[in-house]
């Protein structure tokens, strides 16, 4: 019933939220880069992004979700999901003079809990001490991945979406905080360094409140040479979220055996360090991008490592692309307690916390996918992408699936279909 | 059936290779002031000044590009002769940019006419024209 009244509100949003796409493709066909503003209007610009999406999944015992805040998706919720892709931005930003600036990113798409509430995704004044070095104080996405800080904009990427592989991986999302910018220039090579300090809450679905990201820290090279991007990247935070404590507590209640386990895998103020190493080649013909990345969160959450390839070649206004990803899960079980020699009582209620501790182990995500697709630029700031991915999933593995069911057999094989329109104004 | 897909992909490709092609082009060069110092260009600091990456042109003094509106033949010439990039491309590539608040595009002017003007003015502005309307004003850096 709670669930039938979700989805039913669920639904409706979404089909709010095409409206609202299909209102904004219809109003804004050429209005940009009007010529006559005053100094007051050319003080503020004003532009926006959005995807229309619809995806298939072969599996109906689990949901395919693109990313780990989001409610449900395409699989055992719907059988063709638009709450996967579908989303709708609109951005000011306000140029105060050449040295002061401030943006403001709102976005709707479906939330931790089903709904489509906008939220601000960007909101930070920017200084520019000098044409080359700034600072940004406020909310900003990290630049921890080549496209995770637009990575909610189809428009500027050739896939339906990155690959789930790799950009799975971070469990925080914004940073509230600040972070330091420089660029610089030598001969052709442009090289731009950020390094960033911060905190972030994001909320997580199915009532496991919030994941709270402290004393967050990064840095960021991005080094530029004609077609030619290489991206390395650290970043760390202190992770906590309170909505597994109990059940580690009880692990705790194990004497030394169960404190040691659950100090292993609870996600109380755990480090968690993300390294990236990306490069791409962007001849404007051939496209080749590749990305590496190890993520370990020193909790439940898990260690794993994760790499895509990814080759495009432009053909006109179309560009066929194809993809090889995988993750894998480094340790995704654990005997957990000894039980001998234990009261009856004592190791039935033990057996049972360790089953529940391999049940979230294998929940972290192993899995490959071979994607193919084109992307078509069909019309002036319009693109329509059609991709389809054949995904196996690691032994004993959901892989980035999330509402798994009861029926689910891990390890097998998932195909999706995936259809968008990306829209920028 | 398979007959039809070939047919389908045939016509596809018939498609993609003709709107690669388009129309006949005018001969676009890029152009500096005449009281600007900066004498040539390649196509490389080019694509680095049109795309906001580099803020200076190699001498050292300050560059700021100026862009014809976007769908123009000129600017979409421009920038497959340039960068090798599609009207499409770029605006993704500046999406990219605008999206994470780094900046915003050139400012842009109507036409060739009114970006001659504006760059004969002012020796830190660049940008393109059709080769046939170059005169004194204008100093071509990339033919």
């Amino acid at each position: 019933m709670q669930s039938q009244i979700t989805r039913s509100r669920t639904s409706r949003a979404s089909f709010t939220l095409y409206a609202l796409c299909l209102a904004a493709i219809l109003w804004y066909p050429d209005t940009a880069g009007a010529d006559s503003e005053d100094a007051v209007a050319s003080m503020f610009s004003f532009s926006g992004f959005g995807t229309l999406g619809v995806v298939h999944s072969s599996e109906d015992q689990a949901d395919f979700s693109a990313n780990i805040f989001q409610a449900n998706g395409a699989g055992y919720t719907r059988q063709w999901s638009p709450d996967v892709d579908s989303r709708i931005g609109a951005q000011v930003v306000a140029t105060v003079s050449a040295k002061l600036s401030a943006v403001l990113q709102i976005v709707s798409e479906q939330n931790f809990d089903g709904t489509y509430w906008p939220h601000v995704e960007w909101a930070n004044i920017q200084y520019h001490f000098t044409p080359d070095f700034s600072v940004r104080l406020g909310r900003s996405i990290l630049p921890g991945f080549l496209f995770s800080d637009t990575r909610l904009v189809g428009y500027t990427y050739p896939w339906v979406r990155p690959p789930v592989e790799l950009y799975s991986l971070i469990p925080v999302d914004a940073n509230d905080g600040i972070d330091i910018l420089y660029h610089l220039q030598v001969g052709d090579l442009v090289d731009r360094i950020q390094g960033n300090f911060g905190y972030s809450n994001s909320q997580v679905p199915n009532n496991r409140g919030t994941s709270r990201g402290r004393n967050s820290w990064g840095f960021t090279n991005t080094a530029e040479y004609g077609p030619v991007t290489l991206l390395l990247s650290f970043q760390a935070s202190h992770l906590t979220d309170t909505a597994s404590d109990p059940f580690f507590d009880a692990f705790r209640q194990f004497g030394p055996q169960g404190i040691a386990i659950a100090n292993q895998y609870d996600n109380d103020d755990k480090l968690i360090e993300i390294e990236d190493v990306g490069a791409s080649y962007d001849s404007g013909r051939w496209l080749v991008v590749s990305e590496w990345s190890h993520a370990n969160t020193h909790s439940f959450l898990g260690d794993q490592t994760a790499w895509y390839g990814s080759s495009g070649y432009r053909l006109g206004k179309f560009m066929p692309y194809l993809t090889y990803a995988e993750v894998r899960a480094i340790g995704n079980s654990n005997p957990g307690l000894n039980l001998m020699g234990l009261p009856p009582g004592a190791a039935e209620f033990g057996a049972g916390l360790n089953a529940g501790l391999n049940t979230l182990l294998e929940a972290i995500a192993d899995q490959k996918t071979v994607s193919a697709g084109t992307r078509w630029d069909f019309a002036k700031n319009v693109d329509l992408k059609l991709q389809v991915d054949h995904t196996r999933l690691g032994a004993g593995s959901s892989g980035t699936l999330i509402n798994v069911q009861p029926g689910f057999i891990p390890g097998g094989t998932v195909n999706l279909f995936s259809a968008a329109i990306d829209f920028v104004w | 059936m398979a007959r039809l897909n070939r047919f389908g992909w045939c016509a596809q490709v018939g498609l993609a290779l003709s709107l690669a092609i388009g129309p006949a082009r005018a001969d676009v060069v890029a152009v500096v002031s005449a009281k600007s110092l900066v004498t040539t260009l390649t196509k490389a600091q080019l694509t680095d000044i049109f795309l906001g990456k580099a803020n200076r042109f190699p001498n050292g003094t300050p560059a700021v590009p100026i862009d014809q509106t976007e769908g123009s033949v000129a600017r979409n010439e421009f920038y497959e002769k340039v960068a090798g990039k599609s009207a499409a491309q770029i605006k993704a590539f500046w999406s990219k940019i605008i999206f994470t608040g780094r900046g915003q595009p050139p400012k842009e002017v109507a036409d060739s006419l009114e970006m001659k003007k504006r760059i004969s003015e002012n020796p830190s502005t660049i940008g393109y024209i059709e080769q046939n309307l170059v005169d004194d004003s204008v100093k071509v850096v990339l033919q």
